[in-house]
This record gives structure tokens, sequence and C-alpha cells, in this order.
């Protein structure tokens, strides 16, 4: 029985746990140069936006697990003659691919896919909405180093309103007990976020005191012309994690950040490649837990349901 | 020939008439009306004890599609939709393809509409308020009345321009037409998808705030103060825009409004995991402004109840969320869900339900329905509502080409059972054979 991974909202602790210590372990078998047993399915890796990194991971995750990738890409796609994704999902249907892997620009798109498509769908990030492989790469590297997540304090620092990694990441860090703030300018702030698990601060030191954890999140240059943000440099001074601002932060804070990285902006050099940076490691941390991500969503260790008996003795009433 | 509708609760708002009663239709007009009507000489009798008869209802606010979008609605399916749903007066939006912004057109719809297959409603017409509805340039209005246009409206392009806006409502007070507007600032909806809240920030969907709309309202309202250009804003929902609303009405303005029943009925909540069936637009709000818009209903300040039937093709649904369209079917669920969730609760009683479906609609854009007065309207238009009848709201089973409906599924009181527009138009197969007697 298969299921998807959509959402880190509607995950569980217990799956959560389930999905960590899975990472954990194929780290430890890949690291070892164990073994892994074959999987022998061909997932589609589409991808309706661009990305390196993200696809490079789950394609290193895939080829670990013995999986087979298909490319999918707009460019290379019929989308552009005007498919429907609903249609583009039930081709890949009948193409017979077992998996889907799914990046979109639009929040909720691999919901959509996951009505159409009978394997699993896994989200590989869609729009606002969330992204999350990279919240459990994130939670593996800090429960590393940390050994949990239960009372550590994350602060969440950039341009939340448009981020979907702060959205898993928050989601993820809050079932596992952490106290999750969003740390940004008002523009970038969702205007209502009442049902977002986190409190808000709009200033840098008292966002970041004593955290336990930063994740610092991307500024997309277009937030300026969108005149969301004054000028980048002034974001900068606000909001940049440097050497200074470290100093609010808990003396073992983690740094991390979901990359690509703008140096000089929402990161100086000296934080970015600083003792506390686990940045690198959030990468490696990546594919495998994309190889958790995919064995739980091929394999519900859920006992087969038993075959049905009782069909037969209604038969006979 | 003469129809005898038997002791009914004749509901007429236009004379403030609640009483059970009978009436009589000569050929295609109303004779008489009243408790003691001599039955002699009947043709047909339709025993309407326990039901509703009501003016035919008038729906200000409905797209028919044609011309551009024949798979989503026709002017035939639409108008057969209408009549089902108790309606036998609609007005249509010029947002088809081409607009309807020339007098051509409206000749075309008119036509349609009068067509025998079509659903025997009659079908008023609201042209483009500016060429294409682009909100450059004014539309040939005068031409467009003399062809039947009843108001004008740019529709889901509202003039941005206030310049424009201005020009455009001196316009309208030189040819009386009344203006209808959906009003919507969209440099501060720019896009978005659902209402700015607390769900579109868990969802990661761009919001359109309310203000978005507030400010039009008020803008609009403004203009049409100091215009004296008759205003009638289009399906409200925030609490905000209520207010303007109110204190227009209050500062003397020419303005009325409406809502339609997405809006008293679900909130964002309902959007849940992406349901594109609940996107709306205006986008669905929140729980404190539904309500304030049913005190609004209940003191009057909303005139209005329409469906807003927007018909969309369901691989325009079938979409990921932000891609989708807004709005959904009504015609033909309306009246369920108005008595469902206003009249048998007690926010209106039956008389305001029907001054709002039908009266108040069709006096606000000076249409000849809306009322029982004998010789009020060119001929009959009646409609009769079983108000406790319960039904599931099954979108599958409607007459309307398309399917997107947030209400299927629903469990509905009320129904409009008959529709009479000069004689019957249409007869639910819920009105039971027995309640007919063919006196022949």
């Amino acid at each position: 029985m298969a299921r998807n991974l959509l959402s880190i909202r509607h995950l569980n602790p217990d799956q959560i746990e389930e999905l960590l210590t899975l990472g954990r372990e194929f780290k430890q078998w890949v690291v070892e140069g164990k073994e892994i047993a074959r999987l022998n399915r061909v997932v589609g890796q589409l991808f309706f936006e661009n990305s390196t990194r993200t696809r490079v991971s789950f394609e290193q995750a895939a080829h670990y697990l013995g999986l087979k990738s298909v490319n999918f890409s707009t460019t290379g796609s019929s989308l552009k003659k005007g498919e429907t994704l609903k249609d583009t999902i039930l081709t890949l249907r009948y193409e017979r691919l077992n998996g889907l892997v799914m990046r979109h620009p639009s929040s909720g798109a691999p919901a959509l896919a996951a009505r159409y498509f009978p394997g699993p769908v896994l989200n590989a990030g869609d729009g606002r909405h969330e992204h999350p492989t990279q919240a459990l790469a994130d939670a593996l590297t800090i429960r590393e180093r940390k050994g949990s997540l239960e009372g550590l304090t994350v602060a969440i620092v950039g341009d939340v309103e448009h981020s979907r990694v702060a959205r898993s990441n928050a989601w993820l860090m809050a079932k596992m007990g952490a106290n999750v703030r969003f740390v940004g300018p008002r523009t970038l702030m969702p205007a209502h976020s009442g049902l977002l698990p986190g409190d808000v601060f709009y200033d840098l030191e008292s966002g970041i005191k004593d955290a336990d954890v930063i994740i610092a999140l991307r500024l997309q240059r277009e937030r300026m012309s969108d005149g969301l943000i004054g000028s980048i440099g002034e974001y900068a001074r606000q909001y940049q994690i440097n050497r200074d601002k470290l100093r609010y932060a808990a003396p073992d804070v983690l740094l991390l950040h979901p990359g690509p990285i703008n140096r000089g902006i929402e990161l100086d050099d000296a934080a970015a490649d600083g003792e506390q940076s686990v940045i690198t490691a959030q990468v490696e941390n990546g594919i495998f837990v994309r190889m958790a991500a995919l064995y739980w969503c091929f394999y519900e260790p859920e006992p087969p349901k038993p075959a049905p008996k009782s069909r037969a003795k209604k038969v006979k009433a | 020939m003469r129809t005898l509708l038997k002791n009914g609760r004749i509901l007429d708002p236009s004379q403030d008439l609640d009483v059970i009663g009978h009436i009589m239709i000569e050929d295609d007009q109303i004779a008489a009306m009243g408790p003691d009507i001599p039955s002699d000489d009947v043709d047909d009798i339709y025993d309407c004890t326990g039901l509703w008869i009501c003016p035919g209802l008038v729906d200000p606010h409905v797209h028919l599609r044609e011309p551009g979008r024949e798979d989503e609605e026709t002017i035939v399916s639409g108008t057969q939709a209408a009549a089902a749903g108790g309606f036998t007066t609609i007005c249509c939006m010029p947002n088809t393809w081409p607009p309807l912004d020339n007098p051509s057109l409206v000749d075309f719809i008119l036509d349609r509409a009068a067509s025998p297959e079509a659903g025997g409603v009659f079908v008023a017409p609201v042209g483009a308020l500016t060429v294409g509805m682009r909100g450059e340039q004014i539309a040939d209005l005068a031409a467009m009345k003399r062809a039947g246009i009843v108001a004008a409206s740019d529709e889901e392009f509202p003039i941005q321009s206030s310049f424009i806006m201005q020009k455009a409502m001196e316009t309208c007070v030189q040819v009386d037409l009344p203006i209808m507007a959906h009003c919507e600032d969209l440099s501060l909806s720019n896009g978005g998808a659902m209402n700015e809240g607390a769900m579109s920030a868990v969802l990661g969907v761009k919001g359109i705030p309310r203000s978005a709309e507030e400010i039009m309202v008020m803008r609009n309202c403004l203009l049409s103060l100091h215009t004296g250009c008759q205003l009638h804003v289009m399906r409200v929902s925030t609490w905000g825009a209520i207010e303007m609303i109110r204190q227009a009405k209050y500062l003397g303005a020419p303005v009325t409004c409406e809502v339609s029943p997405q809006h008293f009925v679900f909130t964002e909540e309902h959007v849940g995991e992406f349901d594109t069936h609940f996107k709306m637009l205006p986008p669905l709000r929140t729980q404190v402004d539904i309500d304030i818009m049913l005190q609004a209903l209940q003191e009057g300040t909303i005139d209005v109840i329409s469906s807003d039937h927007s018909p969309h093709a369901s691989h325009k649904t079938q979409a990921p969320f932000e891609d989708a369209p807004f709005g959904q079917v009504g015609l033909e669920s309306i009246v369920g869900v108005t008595l469902t969730h206003l009249t048998h609760r007690g926010i209106l009683t039956p008389l305001e339900t029907i001054r709002k479906l039908s009266t108040k609609p069709a006096q606000i854009l000076r249409l000849d329905a809306g009322t029982l007065k004998p010789g009020e309207t060119p001929i009959a238009q009646i409609t009769v509502i079983d108000p406790g009848f319960e039904w599931t709201f099954d979108v599958n089973k409607t007459f309307s080409r398309s399917r997107n409906s947030p209400f299927h599924g629903m469990t509905l009181k009320g129904r409009s059972v008959l529709t009479f527009s000069g004689s019957e138009i249409y007869r639910d197969r819920h009105f039971s054979d027995d309640r007919i007697t063919m006196v022949t």
C-alpha cells in the first residue's frame, strides 16, 4: 500500500519520527557502504520549476535505493502545448510510473496530482505551501547535533510569507516539541499568522535571542521590485545573520540555510562558513531523508490486510 | 384557458401581501387574486396547499457564457436552469467572448433567449461599461440601451481609473442606466486566489485582502454620491464593504447591493485542502463577515440575493488552486440554500426572502417583474415554492452545462416546484401529480 508525502502539516509526530529514524539508518548504511535492497520501481521526477539541488538530491536518493528515475521537466514536456496538469499526470500514470516526485510553482499542485495518480506522490516543493523533505533534512541535521528537537528554540528568519521551507520547518519543529519563532519584516510576514505554529518577531535581535537554531531563508531579489522591501542593503542591515548578530543567539547555535545562499544578503561569509554553520551537512542529509521519504511512501509498514474472508461468509448468509 | 393556483400562501412583497388564497391565470395574465375566487370554468387546478405562491424570481447576476464558451453554458441551457430554479427573469453578464459591448450582440442574446428551445424566462442583458471591458473608453451605452440592456457593468474587470469610472457614471446618468459594479482594487488583489487570512497563510496561497474590495466599494459609493449615478454593488463579501454601503445609503447615495449564498454559507476554512469549488470572487471570508452579513440582510442594507451563476468547464476546476477560475453555478440551488440558511433560521421572513429574490432586484433594474399585481408584468410571472421540501442538491442533475458547485451534496430544505411565465415553463417532479386537476 502506497502513501503520499504532500506536507509536514498532515503528519503526526510518530510519522515524523519514523521518517527521521529511517533517514538516520539510510545514512549509516550508505556511509558504511552496505547493500540496500533494490526497490525496483520507476519514479518520475517532475519539475515544473527550476531546481538543481532538490532534483540532484532526489536522483541521488533514488540511485541509492535502486529506483529508476525518469525525468520530466517543463521545457521538454507537453505543458507548453496547453496540456492540463491532470492530463499530464494521467499520461504518466499510464506510462506505468510507480511514483512521482513533484515540484510545482502552484501551492497544492502535488495534492491535485495525488488525486489522479495511484502510486506515491512526494512533494518536492509546491508554491509557497510546503517543502517537506527540506524540513526533514534540516531536522535530521539538528538532531545529529542536539540529540532532540524537544525544547529547542528555532528561529526562522527572512521572507516567511513566500517560503515553503519556512512553513514545512515550522510544522515539523513545532510538532516535535520545539519553540518556533518567525523573524522578518512585516512586508515579508503573512498578514494573519494565527494558524501557523510560531510566534512572530519583527526585529532580528529579539527574534534570535538565545535561539538554539537559526534557519535563514533565501531572499528573492524580485522582492525589491515588488515593493516589499526598500533595498537589499537595508534588508541586509536589519536581517542579515552575521558574526555580530550571532552573539544574540545561544553560544552553541546551529545556523541552517536551505540554499542557494545569497552571500552578503541573508548571510555574511563569516556566518555561512563559520563553525556554527551546518549548511553543507543539510545538503548531504537531504539525500538520506529523501531516501527515507521514498522508502516510507512505497512501503507503509502497516501489515497487509487479511484476505477477504468475510465476503465468503456474506455470500453464504 | 383558465388556470387556478389554489390555496397557497401568497407572498407578494410589492404589495406587502402575505395571505392564504388563490390566483387565477387567464390566458397568460393574472386575472384575479384573493381568498374567494370562483373556480368554475377552470381548465387546470394546481393545488398549492402548504406552498408559497410568489412573483417569479429575478436574478440580476447570471453568466450565460454564450457567445464564446458554449461548452460551459448556453443561453438555452442557462435559461432552462433558471426556470428550474424558480426564476422568470435573469440578467446576463457582459463578460462573454466577444464581450457584450455593442447593440448587435444584445440583439443576438435577446433572439436566442426568445427561441422556443430556451427556458422561457426573460433575459435582460447587462452591457459592458467600457469597450472590450478594458476600462478605457466608454461603450456605446445609449445604443445598447435602445437594443435592450438594463444596466452596465465591467464585471470581473473592474474599472481601476477613478476618472474613467466617474465619466462612466456621468454617462449612465445621461442615458439613465444603473451601473452594476464588481468592486476590486486589482493592485491589492494582484493575482490572489483566496481571502488573505489565517488559511491563506497556512496553505501558502496568495491572498486577496479585504481592503481590495472595501476601497473600491468606498470609491464607487462616493462617485455615485457625487454624480447621482445609480450604483448596484455586486456580491459583497466583507463587513467593511457592508459598512461602506450602509454609510453611502445614509448619505443618500443611490446605492444598492447584493450578496450571493456562498458568501453567507461558507468561510475561508471551506477551502480546506485546495478545493477549487470554494474558490470565489470575492473570496470566501470569515465568520465575522457572515455574522455582519446576516444582520445587514435582516435590516435591509443588503437589498438582493443573487446567484452569481458562473459555470466553468470541469477541466478548469480540476486544476491547481491558483490556476482554477473563480465562481460556481447557483441558479438551481439558490432557493434551497437561501431558505435553509436564512428563512428557516428566522433571519428573513418568507416575505422578505421573496423581496430579496424577486421584487427588489426588479425594482433596482426597473424590470417589469417582481410583482403579482395584475397588469404590472407583460405576462403572468409566478413561482411556486415548497418551503418544507427536504432534498439533497446533486449538481449532476441540473440543467446547467457545468458542474462546479460548492453546494453539491448538501441537504437543503425548500425548493421551487413550479414556474409560470405566461404558462407553465417548469414543473418539478416533486410537485406531485395528485396536486393537479385537469378539468376538461
